[in-house]
């Protein structure tokens, strides 16, 4: 999942203080489930903004609402509407970076606010610990390092690690962060591969990764038979 | 329309009448001991009478049995009688008369006066025949005053003549007046006359003076009168009448009350309570005996001899006792007392139509109630053999249902002799192991050396604080959480912190209600806000502080916090009956949460929202919570919701977590007062760090 992480509700503040009328909503889809921006967190940080609002004596009307996922379509498609209708001023949205995104894109003059700081693609470690096990580079190696992300796992994303700064299991970089081509290593030797290694992986193309520019995924199989179906239905009408 | 939950609750299941014993106890814990009197006489116009003799099954089939007792039941049923009785008169009332048609019931016991509380409230009008002075049948004849005070039985019967009931006693059917003439007067006839024979034995010797029947032995004692019994009593007999026998002449000044029973200790058909109160009385049993002679002098009663009783039913479960003709003993006594059954007086029939089978019972149709003779139906005892009172008033309703079915179409309904509902069964063995026990409240019983003085009630009711403590023991079975699936996430947060190890997720969160204790743990974290609570949810709360608010004035200079209460904690409904204008007086608005570990953050922000300057969290003393790690998820929920207040410049100190001690009467007010100091400072302070 996306992991995310609410921002300062003092910042948040200043995003969203001049604006009379605001949206706050959240996502059911993974900022629900990193606990960062569900239809509960929308309930305390909308509390919050309305008894910050009353404090300072601004006068600002913030309501709430939560969808299915932020990153849809047919999810968001009654938020640009309600904007409109309800005369909303600013959005705050709790969903990850896509969500803020995919909203903005859809709201016309109202401006959307990030509520969270989008984290990284991880997993639940143990309750209230989120890791990153992802970086999304768009070209997994996966198959060659026992399962174990040297990308998103390696402070150095090395491809031939370990480097020197691993000390007793632990990356230079702070002693609570595992040194990821340790786990690789420890990983590949229970599973009898580890002499795979000795293959030197050589330099990479990283133009899939975010250096490439933005990225897309098209199935022109699915894309053409929405097209279709799309003129299909103008002709009819 | 049936609207009943799918599966119920098992007390509410067991009670022959259904009646709702969870939503009871529920009301009682909320301080609604009306609506609570309210829910029992809808179920039961016999509810004073079973407050105090019920048999409750309810209890017996409380699910707390296995975690450690079942639920005191049947003496809150008590406590909510006598905490309510000038409300309940002022709710008597007579019902308009709406139905042109009338229905004679013959029998003033609980089977007849039930079916007459029915039909009166129908609109029907109706008359009950008695032959006894007093109303009651068996409650007020023959039940002994130390379990049953006549005052108590008026209770419910006057409730049920407030309605308009016309009562004849001292009118004998078959003798007084036929039943032929009330079936010509009446378009519905009801027998209700009950078992009001004692069975007599055929035994050597049972002419004897001295030997005596159990019901006009207890008819006397009931009258105040006190019959001679002399020094040594044997009663012949193991069921419930043979105890209120013994017992009674242990009152009477009987040095010796022997119970001579067929059955061993563990088969006697007394209640097994009842045993147990009447060895404290000096009760004596003498189990697997059964008589062989009444031994006399003169005529006059020497003794018993009993022989050695070696079965009491056959393999097909029918009594049919077999003795050892060796092993006889003998037993000395003054009276000898027969209990060993019951029978019909059928008097009323003389001279009518309705049939009786060849073993003399009433021929009767077990499904619609009816008798040979068109219109005259039958219910209770008469018809059902001996049983309890609350099967008696269980079958009084179904006989009014029955006459009312065939007053309105002419036709007999049928309907089963008992109503089945679905229940949720016991508790799954690794559910009660998480459960935290605790001691059932007991009201204790004088010694027995004291109660045989005299007739007086054994038995106390519970005080408020009794009956609010035991009230918290209930599971609340069926009111547990349940989940909007459209709105889980599957994220599992409820599975983790669920204390009894519930909740479950395979694409959404599920908490099977057998399960499921209602500790609201998993409500108050969902962060879909997904899950809630069948009794008691966030909406609940909302509600009571928008009331509790509304009322303000928001110029008001003094603080005002919102105190969120642990409803367990109260020893009384004094601090249950808030109303608008008492928080504008004091400055606190309480809302009693049942358990405050299942809030939520912004269940703790929104009094903020709404005016108010502080949130008063009041849990319960520590340890004492009945849900395993719910003080420490509250504890960590109270933390998060003091640093949202601090990241918007508030002072977290706004929201305080107190434990009680002692009680809420000795605690709470102080608590408050000291919030209330300690707000005045922060908002001082908070006003120095913005300018």
């Amino acid at each position: 999942m996306i992991v995310a992480e609410r921002k300062p509700l003092g910042e948040i503040i200043g995003f969203i203080e001049d604006f009379k009328r605001v949206l706050v909503i959240g996502c059911g889809g993974c900022a629900t489930v990193c606990l960062a921006g569900g239809e509960t967190e929308t309930k305390i940080v909308g509390s919050a903004l309305r008894i910050a609002a009353g404090k300072a004596g601004r006068e600002q009307e913030v309501l709430e609402d939560c969808v299915t996922r932020q990153c849809e379509p047919e999810f968001v498609e009654a938020v640009p509407a309600r904007a409109r209708d309800e005369n909303l001023e600013a959005v705050l949205s709790l969903a990850c970076g896509v969500g803020v995104n995919f909203l903005a894109e859809r709201l016309g003059e109202v401006p959307v606010f990030p509520g969270l700081n989008t984290k990284f693609l991880g997993a639940t470690a143990e309750p209230g610990v989120w890791v990153e096990m992802c970086a999304g580079c768009g070209n997994c190696v996966l198959h060659l390092t026992g399962g174990i992300c040297p990308v998103a796992r390696c402070s150095k994303s090395m491809l031939n690690g370990p480097c020197g700064g691993s000390n007793d299991g632990k990356c230079e970089i702070s002693p609570d962060v595992d040194c990821g081509w340790e786990l690789i290593i420890r990983r590949m030797e229970r599973l009898g591969t580890l002499d795979k290694l000795t293959e030197i992986v050589p330099p990479r193309d990283w133009s899939s990764s975010p250096h490439g520019g933005p990225r897309r995924v098209v199935r022109e199989d699915l894309r053409q038979l929405a097209a279709e179906a799309e003129e299909e239905r103008a002709t009819a009408a | 329309m049936d609207t009943r939950a799918a599966r119920e609750a098992p007390c509410l299941v067991a009670c022959p009448v259904h009646t709702d014993t969870r939503l009871m106890v529920e009301r009682v814990l909320e301080g609604r001991y009306e609506e609570a009197l309210d829910l029992l006489l809808e179920a039961n116009p016999f509810t004073s009478v079973c407050g105090r003799i019920c048999h409750h099954p309810c209890e017996e089939s409380c699910r707390r049995r296995k975690v450690d007792a079942p639920v005191g039941l049947r003496p809150l049923k008590r406590f909510i009688v006598e905490g309510t009785r000038e409300y309940r008169l002022r709710r008597r009332g007579t019902v308009e008369r709406s139905r042109k048609e009338s229905v004679a019931v013959v029998g003033a016991g609980p089977a007849g006066l039930t079916a007459a509380h029915d039909l009166a409230r129908a609109g029907f009008g109706v008359v009950v025949f008695d032959s006894a002075d007093e109303p009651g049948g068996m409650l007020g004849t023959t039940i002994p005053r130390y379990r049953l005070p006549y005052d108590v039985l008026r209770e419910d019967i006057d409730d049920i003549l407030a309605l308009g009931v016309e009562l004849r006693t001292t009118c004998t059917i078959g003798s007084d007046t036929s039943l032929n003439d009330l079936q010509r007067e009446f378009r519905a006839t009801l027998l209700a006359t009950g078992l009001s024979e004692s069975r007599t034995l055929g035994v050597p010797g049972i002419d004897s003076h001295g030997v005596l029947l159990a019901l006009p032995v207890l008819r006397a004692v009931a009258l105040g009168e006190r019959p001679p019994l002399g020094e040594r009593v044997v009663v012949i007999g193991g069921g419930n009448v043979a105890i209120d026998v013994a017992r009674c002449a242990r009152r009477l000044g009987a040095a010796e009350a022997t119970m001579a029973s067929l059955e061993a200790r563990e088969e006697m058909p007394a209640w097994e309570w009842e045993i147990e109160e009447g060895l404290e009385e000096g009760v004596r049993l003498a189990t697997s005996w059964g008589p062989r002679a009444v031994l006399s002098e003169d005529g006059r009663v020497t003794g018993v001899e009993l022989r050695r009783c070696v079965r009491v039913f056959d393999d097909e479960g029918n009594f049919s006792p077999a003795f050892d003709e060796d092993k006889t003993c003998h037993l000395v006594a003054d009276t000898v007392v027969l209990a060993i059954g019951q029978a019909a007086d059928l008097t009323c029939l003389k001279g009518s139509g309705v049939k009786t089978a060849s073993g003399g019972q009433l021929e009767y149709d077990p499904e619609t109630m009816t008798t040979s003779e068109r219109g005259v139906f039958a219910c209770g005892e008469v018809s059902t053999g001996p049983g309890a009172a609350v099967e008696a008033v269980a079958d009084g309703h179904r006989a009014a249902r029955a006459i009312h079915h065939f007053l309105d179409t002419g036709e007999c309904l049928k309907q089963a002799p008992r109503e089945e509902l679905p229940t949720i069964g016991d508790l799954p063995d690794e559910t009660i192991e998480r459960i935290k026990q605790r001691a059932r409240v007991e009201v204790g019983r004088s010694p027995g050396e004291e109660r045989v003085r005299d007739f007086s009630e054994v038995e106390r009711g519970f005080t408020e604080a009794e009956a609010r403590a035991e009230a918290q023991r209930c599971l609340a079975c069926t009111t547990g959480a349940f989940v909007d699936e459209e709105r889980c996430a599957g994220c599992l947060t409820c599975v983790r912190i669920c204390p009894f190890e519930v909740a479950t997720v395979t694409k959404t969160a599920s908490m099977p209600e057998e399960k499921c204790q209602a500790c609201g743990l998993c409500a108050a974290v969902c962060p879909a806000a997904a899950i809630a609570l069948k009794r008691f949810g966030a909406e609940h709360i909302q509600r009571d502080l928008s009331r509790l608010l509304s009322a303000r004035e928001k110029a008001s200079p003094a603080a005002l916090i919102v105190s969120y209460c642990c409803l367990f904690e109260t020893t009384s409904r004094k601090f249950l009956e808030e109303n608008p204008e008492d928080v504008q007086k004091t400055g606190v608005a309480q809302v009693l949460v049942p358990c405050v570990g299942r809030l939520s953050v912004p269940d703790m922000l929104a009094p903020f929202e709404q005016g108010a300057d502080g949130v008063s969290i009041i849990a319960c003393a520590e340890g004492e919570c009945l849900y395993p790690t719910a003080e420490e998820r509250l504890g960590a929920r109270v933390e998060e919701a003091k640093r949202v207040l601090e990241e918007i410049g508030l002072s977290g100190e706004r929201i305080e977590l107190w434990r009680t001690k002692e009680s809420a009467e000795v605690s709470w007010t102080a608590f408050w007062a000291i919030s209330r100091r300690k707000l005045a400072g922060i908002g001082a302070e908070e006003q120095g760090k913005k300018t």
